[in-house]
């Protein structure tokens, strides 16, 4: 009996001292993100007047958003931040790959290079960004090499060029996180059994072999995460452009992404007078967090269909 | 690892077959490490001396680029801004996280699980999209060119991931642990704070880690809440040179020299928890 009203009351102890333990982190993760994040959803259903919200507007502010003269910079916003996405898989993550598997096959000097690599996503991307754009500059370092090496002539303009200028912005993003990959994928290879590539390897695989009809069946886990990390990551790009194309995504526009295309609309620099347009940025936002939300559980449900298990 | 060393064949042809492997490496190594180097030596040079000599050594070690960049162009304000930010933002972020997660992983509460999910499913929110609504609410609080406001919402969006490391660093230690203490009259703050705590070193250092490096970073923040210049951190005062300060290389080369020093000296003496941090959850950003 007193052993009973021991534990019951120790629960009720636990009970108060739990509520008092998770309230101030609670408090502050609710007032600062839950609510302003439920609070933009519920208004991207409403008229606004400034700062303000006036009234019920239905679906009105997401219809706006489709048509001119939204829908043009809204599809070629969605249609960079794709690209984006899909540069980033490719480059990042694929060359990424081929690094981690070099690395694996070596037994020297694995965290060497992946200390290196792994460097320059620790830095802002703002640095990043700026850096870059000192060396992509015209009568920047990387010209000076190209015309030095008769790789190219005269002024190097692939940061003001409409057709260069994603591409360069993607393969900047990519510098940035390559050690991302290397670190993913080396920590997924270490953790298959060494007797499957022996196995492998007396049945007479190559290297080559071993890693696509091997390795990589047994590193969806890795190749999940890093798909859905590259995924939010790059429908959330902002700073790389803001830094170095400025916040309209210049030039005329090509390379806007959502978010940029996102702040203009709620912070003022979307046309030449710099008006807000606070319902029709809500409305980006809740598609946004709608395309991230079901983007992330689809990839999460598809890689974990396909984690082969031994 | 060594499973795959080849072990028949003669030591030279082993490694001239490898030698592929190590150029890739090597390639990739530079283009890493090149810009890198260009940044270090351009801080020392002067803009004419940048477009003469590009990758050479400077003629003198001349420090007057960082003394122009703290000084003139004000960086060392921002600088002691952010740390500051960061400072707070890792300690608030670390003391609320770890008293959080410790009951919703060692008592039973009937509604972990619920809570829990709650704040896990913070990790993956993107909280840019509601700017909006969190600048109107500064604006309220009276948080708007103030590092106080940075350092909450900074702590805000951390706390997710920091109560999923602390959780799963204190739910496996043994019961016993809190157990006997409770059984010696400790209190459960005691508890918390000097006998499980100090158990969950790493899971300490893995979130002062990466909050210090997220929060030290980020620019979106301080570019939508800080007009004031007095209240402005490294990202936005560096920003902001970028188009600024065109015409003066050397200076723009420091300023970013300086705003990385101590994320790459943190880096150096961190490197192996950092690694193993990224490759056992993937938990940056």
């Amino acid at each position: 009996m007193t052993t009973l009203r021991r534990t019951s009351s120790l629960k009720r102890t636990q009970q108060r001292m739990a509520v008092l333990f998770i309230l101030p982190a609670l408090a502050v993760y609710a007032l600062f993100v839950l609510y302003p994040l439920a609070m933009s959803l519920w208004g991207s259903f409403f008229v606004w007047k400034g700062l303000r919200m006036v009234e019920f507007a239905g679906l009105s502010n997401f219809s706006r958003l489709f048509v001119f003269p939204s829908g043009a910079r809204l599809y070629g916003a969605l249609w960079h931040n794709t690209a984006w996405f899909f540069g980033i898989m490719a480059f990042q993550n694929g060359i990424g790959l081929l690094f981690a598997w070099l690395l694996f096959l070596r037994d020297k000097g694995t965290a060497f290079f992946q200390s290196v690599f792994f460097f320059p996503a620790v830095l802002s991307p703002v640095i990043v960004g700026a850096l870059w754009r000192l060396l992509l500059a015209p009568g920047g370092v990387v010209e000076w090499a190209l015309n030095g090496l008769g790789l190219h002539q005269g002024s190097l303009t692939v940061l003001g060029n409409s057709h260069t200028a994603l591409g360069m912005l993607i393969a900047v993003d990519a510098w940035n996180w390559m050690g991302l990959p290397v670190l993913i994928y080396t920590a997924g290879l270490r953790q298959i059994s060494g007797q499957i590539f022996e196995a492998a390897k007396l049945d007479g695989a190559g290297n080559a072999r071993m890693l696509f009809s091997i390795a990589l069946p047994l590193l969806m886990p890795a190749l999940g995460t890093l798909t859905t990390l590259s995924f939010i990551n790059t429908f959330n790009q902002f700073d790389i452009v803001y830094v170095m194309q400025g916040v309209q995504g210049n030039p005329s526009y090509s390379t806007d992404t959502l978010v940029t295309y996102f702040y203009r609309l709620a912070f003022g620099a979307e046309g030449a007078v710099g008006i807000t347009d606070i319902g029709l940025a809500l409305a980006l936002g809740t598609m946004l967090f709608l395309i991230l939300s079901l983007g992330t559980l689809m990839m999460l449900r598809f890689f974990d269909r396909r984690t082969v298990q031994l | 690892m060594s499973a795959l060393a080849i072990s028949g064949r003669p030591a030279l042809s082993r490694q001239l077959a490898r030698l592929p492997g190590w150029t890739v490496l090597a390639v990739w190594t530079a283009a890493v490490l090149l810009p890198l180097y260009i940044l270090v030596v351009s801080c020392f040079k002067t803009t004419a001396e940048i477009y003469d000599n590009r990758l050479g050594l400077p003629r003198s070690w001349a420090l007057d680029n960082f003394v122009n960049a703290w000084t003139r162009a004000n960086l060392g304000h921002n600088f002691l801004n952010s740390l500051i930010v960061t400072g707070a933002a890792v300690v608030l972020t670390i003391v609320v996280s770890a008293m959080a997660a410790y009951p919703l992983s060692r008592y039973r509460l009937g509604w972990n699980a619920v809570m829990l999910g709650l704040f896990l499913s913070g990790i993956m929110l993107p909280i840019r999209l509601a700017s909006v609504e969190l600048f109107t609410l500064m604006r309220n609080l009276g948080l708007l060119d103030s590092l106080t406001g940075l350092i909450l919402v900074y702590s805000a969006i951390r706390i997710p991931f920091a109560v999923f490391i602390f959780a799963n660093f204190m739910r496996v230690l043994p019961s016993e642990l809190d157990e006997a203490a409770r059984m010696d009259g400790a209190g459960e703050v005691r508890i918390l704070f000097q006998i499980i705590l100090p158990m969950v070193k790493p899971a300490v250092s893995i979130v002062a880690i990466f909050t210090a490096i997220a929060v030290w970073n980020d620019f979106f923040f301080p570019l939508i809440f800080i007009f004031d210049d007095r209240y402005k951190t490294v990202p936005l005062a560096i920003s902001v040179f970028v188009g600024q300060f065109r015409t003066d290389w050397g200076l723009v080369f420091a300023s970013l020299a300086i705003s990385m020093a101590p994320i790459l000296i943190m880096y150096c003496l961190l490197a192996r928890q950092i690694r193993e941090g990224v490759g056992a959850g993937g938990g940056m950003k």
